[in-house]
């Protein structure tokens, strides 16, 4: 025991953190991410919130052990929570013992398929083609579908059972909000989003704005409760939490009955299993560059496949990184995995101590919340640099409208496509430029681009009857590329010319004609041997 | 200095948003409320129906219906004014969906925001506003009886196995049979819609999760046909014959001075392909309901094999898709619709020499 204490004692020092410090910035961790696991389980994912609780102790301590960054932070995701909720919504009603067995499934499955992705390396790789322009399109889809998905319970009114394109009911809902929705739960909403808009500008109070906000909302809607009544206000409350626990393990629903559902969820699963690693790789891609490192996509891939293995048998939602959280990391100046994995601890120590408290945080609230979150996601700053270049813009835009109409699989498949076409469109698309009677061709010469350079070759053709073809800046040129090229040159039209010839060579031969002689004369002397 | 104002006023502007979003909820909250307490003013239908069944606020209410019938009729617990303005407005969305009788633009809140198309209206399946009735008084068969829709609430639906509740089987209507938008269950439509139909089966006497003939539709599957198979020729021929005179020549429906004489079976103001009514859904509802229904004043003149190919026959011609078919599918639907009405007129002299010139359609 004491060897153990020495030892982490020990690990504890060499990443340059006292005991305090790690204890101050775990539980600010912890308090930051408890509101959202509460939030995404129950408004979005539709589960119980020990679900979220259990995703952000069990996700986070997982993955803080498994991954190849330190500053990783796994946990429960708001896309990830909302695909759980469009998922089961057909199969099952929600909050029931049903549901809550698919949503173990669904979690299992995609475990084994992010696993496959960690086995299969071509298909780990083809994560890194999703380019930026299609996640943040992506993001900013999903982040106006969150708002429009809260609303209702924003105002306090039923969640609508049935699943349909979001923004064709947008409009409905609000005017339903608006018209029909408990007044009540529209104040404490209200007060929970303008609590954390003004402590969102202050950039100290930032990381604590959400909790701010909940317990204002939570403050609010006990005074209401106290003045009138929960019988009169009937505001909706988290409620029981008696579920939480040190550990809850938990069995998937895996049986012959159901298989036709389980069956029905597949494609909802290799969904959720992209969904979460596109994010798990982008985070790690962005959070590693601006610590100015480096961490294999690999190692990430893994370790979210294992931790959603392992979840759905800790009565928990899947996992991936998370965005937001991983910012408050690299803010607060971490390092070290320990600290995460402490926040992980400290966390399940609070939701122990605490659960009458947050029993009573009022649904609107946690609406608001997610509100928030979705509006923090469609920033103009991520927006704007993608449509300055026009190719870009179209793949931005249409990553955004395919969330928008589309389900998320669907989504998914759009992002694929346009981020595959917008490469493949960039590589058909040699830049080819005719200089008196040479041709030179920057880019690749393959069967995709070979119909754009015949016909400027052909077009050239008409003009002069011999042509210079400049290869200096081909990078690639595959077989039918290589047999047109000798086509050319039989038929006697074109003659080609290669790397550092031309005015290169001539340029080279002005600034050290020395070195040119030295040359001339080797050459020479060579010719002299053959002959 | 710059940053701080710049800071100040997106802040003031976020919380004025908010401030207005109260304001106007709050607004919305009374103009409702104004609504719930108005008088209403009741369709000619309703004010009969309503008293003949002698709805008024009141301590106790037996219903005449059965009184008339049986010579006894229970004791209930009546109504109050709140109630009794909740059932009249029910029966009004029930008989004027699309709000033609309505006096004032507010009164035509009620249902015609949720209904895309101007044709779609609760009586035109659920006929004599809910309650079909023949000469005699007597229920009849299949006739999708409200209220004994009512008594069979929150029951398992057969099609899903899912727990069905009375409220969500008229979202259901509203999404796919008037191919329009869903209400939120706790919308004053959903509840005044519920409080018209529980009002019908106290007045009907009828009694909780017994299951009656009027319930429904007298369900007709192909096993109770010739077996001939659903054939296309045959329900065009059918249709033409039967039905073209009043729901024209391709199904489209006919408004007469401003209000609906028959209503579209096809094309934009139909149900749409998600509704039980499609045949390709559900095989066995529309013939069912034609048969047991139409022609109005003939019903029950056409045989089940007849019923089944005029139902396959309608339900082959281009209507809206259905809500969760996604977007791709609204967009062909959308296609078909406007291509196929003009290009059958205009091709109709070439197909068809011989059948009477074609009845004026209505374009609306």
């Amino acid at each position: 025991m004491k060897a153990l204490a020495l030892r982490w004692g020990a690990l504890v020092r060499t990443h340059g953190l006292g005991f305090n410090t790690h204890l101050v910035v775990g539980l600010t961790l912890a308090l930051v991410t408890l509101p959202q696991a509460v939030a995404f389980s129950v408004t979005l994912a539709g589960v119980p919130p020990h679900f979220g609780i259990y995703a952000a102790i069990w996700g986070v301590l997982f993955c803080a052990l498994l991954n190849p960054s330190p500053v990783f932070h796994g946990g429960p995701n708001t896309a990830m929570s909302a695909a759980v909720g469009v998922i089961l919504l057909p199969i099952a009603p929600p909050f029931g013992a049903e549901y809550m067995g698919f949503a173990l499934t669904l979690g299992l499955m995609t475990g084994l398929i992010q696993l496959l992705f960690w086995l299969v390396r071509p298909l780990g790789r083809m994560l890194d083609l999703m380019s930026e322009p299609v996640i943040n399109g992506m993001i900013c889809g999903i982040g106006l579908f969150l708002i429009f998905k809260s609303l209702t319970t924003f105002g306090g009114l039923p969640l609508n059972t049935q699943v349909e394109w979001p923004l064709w009911i947008a409009g409905q809902s609000l005017l339903a909000v608006l018209e029909v929705g408990n007044p009540y739960a529209i104040e404490i909403g209200l007060i929970t989003l303008a609590t954390s808009v003004v402590m969102q500008q202050f950039g100290r109070l930032r990381s604590w704005a959400i909790l701010g906000g909940i317990a204002a909302g939570t403050l609010y809607a006990e005074w209401l409760n106290r003045r009138y009544g929960l019988g009169t206000t009937l505001v909706e409350q988290i409620g029981n939490l008696s579920a939480i626990r040190p550990f809850l393990p938990s069995v998937p629903t895996f049986s012959q009955e159901v298989m036709h559902d389980i069956v029905a969820i597949v494609p909802g699963a290799v969904t959720l299993a992209l969904l979460g690693l596109f994010q798990t790789v982008a985070a790690l891609r962005r959070m590693s560059r601006k610590a100015g490192g480096f961490a294999d996509s690999r190692g990430a891939i893994f370790s979210d496949a294992v931790t959603n293995c392992a979840l759905p048998f800790l009565s928990s939602l899947p996992s991936c990184a998370s965005f937001n959280r991983m910012w408050l990391v690299h803010k607060l100046g971490i390092h070290s995995r320990i600290t995460i994995a402490a926040s992980a601890v400290l966390l399940l120590l609070l939701v122990l101590f605490f659960a009458p408290v947050i029993a009573i945080i009022p649904m609107p609230a946690m609406a608001a919340i997610i509100m928030l979150l979705g509006a923090n996601m469609l920033k103009w700053e991520d927006v704007k640099p993608h449509l300055a270049n026009r190719r870009e813009a179209v793949v931005f835009i249409g990553a955004f409208l395919a969330v928008l109409f589309l389900d998320l699989f669907g989504a998914v498949l759009v992002g694929c496509l346009l981020a595959i076409a917008y490469s493949k469109w960039e590589q058909a698309h040699p830049n080819i430029s005719l200089h008196g009677d040479v041709l030179k061709i920057r880019g690749n010469i393959y069967y995709g681009s070979l119909p754009v350079i015949e016909k400027v070759y052909h077009q050239a053709l008409s003009a002069t009857d011999k042509l210079v073809i400049d290869f200096s800046q081909v990078y690639y040129i595959d077989p039918e590329g290589m047999r047109w090229l000798a086509a050319a040159r039989t038929a006697g039209h074109a003659t080609f010319i290669d790397r550092r010839s031309g005015r290169d060579r001539r340029d080279h031969q002005a600034v050290s004609s020395e070195i040119a002689q030295q040359r001339r004369a080797k050459h020479d002397r060579r010719h002299k041997v053959d002959l | 200095m710059r940053l701080p104002i710049a800071k100040l006023i997106h802040t003031a502007a976020v919380l004025a948003a908010l401030a207005g979003l109260y304001a106007l909820s709050v607004y919305k909250h009374e103009q409702r409320d104004a609504q719930r307490r108005a008088p209403v003013s009741l369709t000619p239908g309703c004010a009969d129906k309503l008293q003949r069944y002698g709805l008024v606020a009141d301590k106790f209410y037996r219903s005449p219906y059965a009184l008339e019938r049986t010579g006894a009729a229970r004791m209930a617990r009546a109504y109050g004014p709140e109630d009794v303005r909740a059932i009249q407005r029910g029966c009004n969305i029930v008989d004027d969906t699309q709000g033609e009788l309505a006096k004032t633009s507010i009164e035509r809140w009620n249902a015609s925001r949720f209904i895309r198309g101007s044709h779609a209206s609760c009586d035109h399946c659920h006929q004599s506003i809910g309650d079909k009735q023949d000469t005699a008084g007597n229920p009849l068969k299949g006739s999708l009886s409200l209220g004994a829709s009512w008594v069979m609430a929150d029951m398992y639906d057969r099609f899903t196995g899912l727990l069905l509740p009375f409220e969500l089987r008229q979202m259901q209507c509203f999404i796919n049979s008037s191919n329009g938008y869903k209400p939120n269950i706790s919308d004053d439509l959903i509840r005044d819609v519920t409080a018209y139909s529980r009002f019908l089966s106290a007045a009907l006497d009828l009694r909780i999760a017994n299951h009656y003939d009027e319930q429904g539709i007298d369900e007709i599957a192909a096993s109770a046909t010739f077996k001939q198979g659903d054939d296309y020729v045959r329900g065009e021929a059918l249709f033409k014959q039967k039905c073209a005179v009043c729901h024209g020549p391709q199904a489209q429906g006919q408004v007469v001075d401003g209000r609906v004489f028959a209503p579209a079976l096809a094309g934009p103001n139909a149900w749409n392909m998600q509704s039980r009514n499609y045949f390709y859904y559900v095989s066995t509802i529309l013939p069912g309901f034609i048969c047991r229904n139409m022609p109005l004043g003939q019903e029950n003149t056409l045989t089940n094999q007849e019923c089944r190919d005029i139902a396959y026959f309608i339900s082959n011609l281009p209507r809206p898709a259905g809500d969760k078919q996604g977007p791709l599918m609204a967009l062909q639907q959308q296609l078909l619709m406007n291509v196929i009405p003009p290009l059958v007129r205009a091709t109709e002299h070439v197909t068809a020499p011989q059948t009477p010139a074609p009845l004026q359609e209505s374009e609306q």
